[in-house]
């Protein structure tokens, strides 16, 4: 087998960050393997004492665990949208996201499944979900759609990388045998590539409904409860909706941190964050008209319990995290998407970050208060969340920054053979596509 | 590591996303039957249990599909 | 045969006997103070107080509530493995080793009736002592709730089959319902036309908590008159 030296690749910033990693990286890692080990002992004290040693009380039994968990999941969806749907829609600018969007995807549907075994009084009877499982319990269904998501996306995540990691077998990057063994035999020759291209439209397609399933079936949970502020059929595509929301604000916060870090202005350019802006301030637009439908009918309704969350949260103890939500998720984005003068890189990272906050906001709001107003008259429910819930939420975050990390030390985060396919062969593609709508020349017989 | 090893560890790698899939399948099958034997879940959760399960095989199909294509479809000149 | 229980309210004093004495029937873990202001109290039975109107003419009401057994219960609908579920006699069971402590039941009742253990339930030597040797402890980590003292229903069934005899109405009667000062709680099956709860629940002022929700509870409130 032939060895190429490491020569000059045209595509040197995308391969630098494995092959010449730098000290940071290391300094980096260990600050996080140190914040996860905290987040460990934290964990194992939960599981000695119980769950009392979190913020958690009758009526609010649900905290952050629960919300981090449709957090992480919802962000998940970044990877269906840009991979899947551009890859289907065959925009040509998707080609350097692609592998980003999806890498988030694999990582934090890791975290988010992990959460609610986190939130369990008693993980070490976690079998029962198998020996016993119920089918009609929609905690059931989501163990199963997730599983189905988490290897689809990791499936989808790993075949187009096969020739990136070809490219770097080839260069002799070390460790060499998992290069050899993750490449496949892959050479490049034009049977593989139909291989590869016919497994890609196949997984493209396929992982479209799966994604939709799994943030449909998380937002059973809560729809299929009799509470007020959770029974409503519009769930669904609301949390799908607000999936797809936080999913592009969470690639477009790493494509900037990327563009800095790893010098990569060659590739993400300016055209890319102004697309997946206007399509985030599309989002936040959607995000909008679910939210206000939501509410409205509840109020117009008026039915008393609804009412009592409604309140809670327009007016009572939650107001400031509900209008936070809302200038998050709305008019911050509006006014830095929609105006072309504040769509700069900075602005888009402002209301990116803004974005990922007011989606975790929604998850607090949607989770708590209704849990904090029991129907019958109780107390309302205070949630104060401890110490312990706090550090499994930074390390969830850490998990999450370590995993990416890693990915990135191992495996070019920009696609290099669709870059390359890109500036061969793209030009000619598009253009025979757009010749094709265009309309017929008038036939010679044409009636003047 | 020699090509003879590579190759063996990547045929086990793909011969246990099937066991995988053939475990995750058995569930899902157990979970249908006893919710049958309870007659307590909705018909819906049952129909969308039983499309889950060809989910995965397509998956692992797509896998199988890439790995064996993938190695069909080397230049003549490269030693197994 | 399905079990159910009547509370009259023109009855009750809201004197909080009934709560006390599930607590201490059924070994239900007493909290730490700091715990119990957290909301974190394990009543089995509860004692709910509403208020309605203003000074002068403010009406306190106490409301004994105990599970209500429903006969389509939210709980067992989203319990993932099956730690509660409704037996064949109408009680609204909780199997302690099976539950994983997802607390899923506990968010979807709307009458909010079940208790979780957050720490490992501690009694101080005293009450130690009293603890009924006929009823299991729970673990850390599990949910648990009013069963209508069926532990009381297993004796009572065992000691009928060995007198070779069916179930008498007053054979098996739940804490709360002994213990009651004023009578207020009456227990027993809902089907059979003879039993005291069958007939009361015919009565001009039967009414259920919740009832437009459809969980069909099976513990019936006699309103007061005034």
């Amino acid at each position: 087998m032939e060895r190429a030296p490491a020569q000059p690749h045209p595509d040197y910033p995308l391969l630098r960050p494995i092959e010449n990693p730098g000290r940071t990286f290391y300094y980096i890692v260990g600050v996080l393997l140190a914040i996860l080990a905290y987040t460990g002992y934290v964990y194992v004290r939960q599981i000695l004492f119980g769950l009392g040693v979190t913020g958690m009380a009758q009526p609010v039994t649900w905290g952050f665990y629960i919300i981090n968990f449709v957090f992480f999941i919802g962000i998940s969806h970044a990877g269906t949208l840009i991979s899947a749907i551009l890859r289907l829609s065959k925009a040509e600018w998707r080609r350097p996201i692609t592998r980003m969007a999806e890498v988030i995807t694999a990582i934090v549907l890791a975290i988010g499944g992990l959460h609610p075994i986190i939130d369990l009084g008693r993980p070490d009877r976690m079998l029962h979900l198998f020996y016993n499982g119920r089918l009609q319990s929609p905690l059931l269904w989501d163990v199963t759609s997730i599983t189905a998501y988490f290897t689809a996306s990791t499936i989808y995540l790993y075949i187009p990388m096969i020739p990136d990691i070809a490219i770097l077998r080839d260069r002799g990057v070390k460790p060499r045998w998992l290069y050899e063994f993750l490449s496949w035999g892959w050479q490049g020759t034009e049977r593989q590539h139909k291989v590869l291209d016919r497994a890609m439209n196949i997984l493209m397609v396929v992982v479209i409904p799966i994604a939709v399933s799994v943030h449909t079936i998380i937002s059973y949970i809560f729809a299929m409860t009799v509470q007020p502020g959770w029974h409503s059929t519009i769930f669904g595509p609301y949390f799908v909706v607000g999936a797809i929301f936080s999913g592009i604000a969470a690639i477009l916060v790493l494509m900037i941190v990327f563009r800095k870090v790893f010098r990569l202005e060659g590739y993400l350019k300016h055209i890319h964050f102004n697309y997946l802006g206007i399509l985030l301030l599309i989002m936040s637009l959607l995000w909008f008209y679910f939210t206000f439908s939501e509410y409205l009918t509840g109020y117009y309704g008026h039915e008393p319990n609804e009412m009592r969350v409604f309140w809670y949260k327009f007016t009572g103890a939650f107001a400031p995290y509900y209008w936070a939500m809302v200038t998050c998720n709305f008019l911050v984005p509006v006014i830095l998407l929609g105006i072309r003068k504040f769509r700069t890189i900075t602005g888009i990272l402002f209301a990116s970050i803004s974005v990922i906050v007011g989606m975790w906001l929604e998850r607090l709001i949607i989770v708590v208060p209704s849990l904090a107003n029991p129907r019958l008259p109780y107390p309302t429910g205070i949630y104060i969340p401890s110490h312990t819930e706090w550090i499994l939420f930074l390390g969830g975050v850490s998990v999450f920054i370590l995993g990416y990390m890693l990915f990135a030390r191992f495996f070019p985060v920009i696609s290099i053979w669709e870059i390359e396919e890109g500036r061969h062969e793209s030009a000619k593609m598009v253009n025979e596509r757009i010749t094709s709508y265009m309309p017929d020349p008038q036939p010679s017989s044409a009636q003047e | 590591m020699n090509q003879k090893w590579i190759y063996r560890l990547q045929i086990f790698s793909v011969s246990m996303v099937w066991v995988l899939f053939t475990g995750i399948a058995v569930w899902v099958f157990t979970l249908i039957r006893e919710s049958l034997r309870l007659r307590d879940a909705p018909d819906a959760s049952v129909g969308i249990s039983i499309v889950a399960i060809p989910v995965f095989f397509t998956l692992a199909a797509v896998l199988t599909y890439v790995f064996i294509g993938l190695r069909k479809g080397r230049r003549k000149d490269v030693e197994p | 045969m399905k079990w159910g229980m009547v509370i009259d309210l023109q009855k009750c004093t809201g004197c909080g006997e009934c709560a006390a004495a599930c607590k201490l029937e059924n070994n239900v873990s007493i909290v730490e103070p700091t715990e119990a202001a957290m909301g974190r109290s394990m009543l089995w039975m509860d004692m709910l107080t509403m208020y309605e109107g203003a000074y002068p003419r403010l009406r306190v009401r106490q409301i004994p509530r105990p599970c209500m057994h429903c006969d389509h219960p939210p709980c067992t609908k989203v319990c993932p493995v099956r730690a509660t579920y409704k037996n064949e006699e109408g009680i609204v069971a909780q199997i302690y080793p099976q539950c994983i402590g997802c607390r899923y039941c506990m968010a979807a009742c709307p009458y909010t009736v079940k208790s979780f253990n957050w720490y490992k339930p501690e009694w101080a030597p005293g009450i130690r002592k009293t603890v009924n040797p006929d009823v299991s402890t729970r673990q850390v980590g599990v949910v648990e709730k009013c069963t209508f003292c069926v532990h009381r229903l297993q004796k009572a069934k065992e000691q009928a089959k060995h007198e070779g005899r069916n179930l008498r109405e007053n054979d098996f009667q739940p804490a709360c319902a002994d213990s009651c000062p004023a009578g207020a709680i009456a227990f027993g099956d809902l089907e059979n036309e003879s039993h005291r709860v069958n007939q009361l629940s015919h009565s001009p002022r039967a009414t259920k908590l919740l009832e437009d929700l459809g969980t069909e509870p099976k513990v019936i409130y006699l309103k007061e008159v005034d």
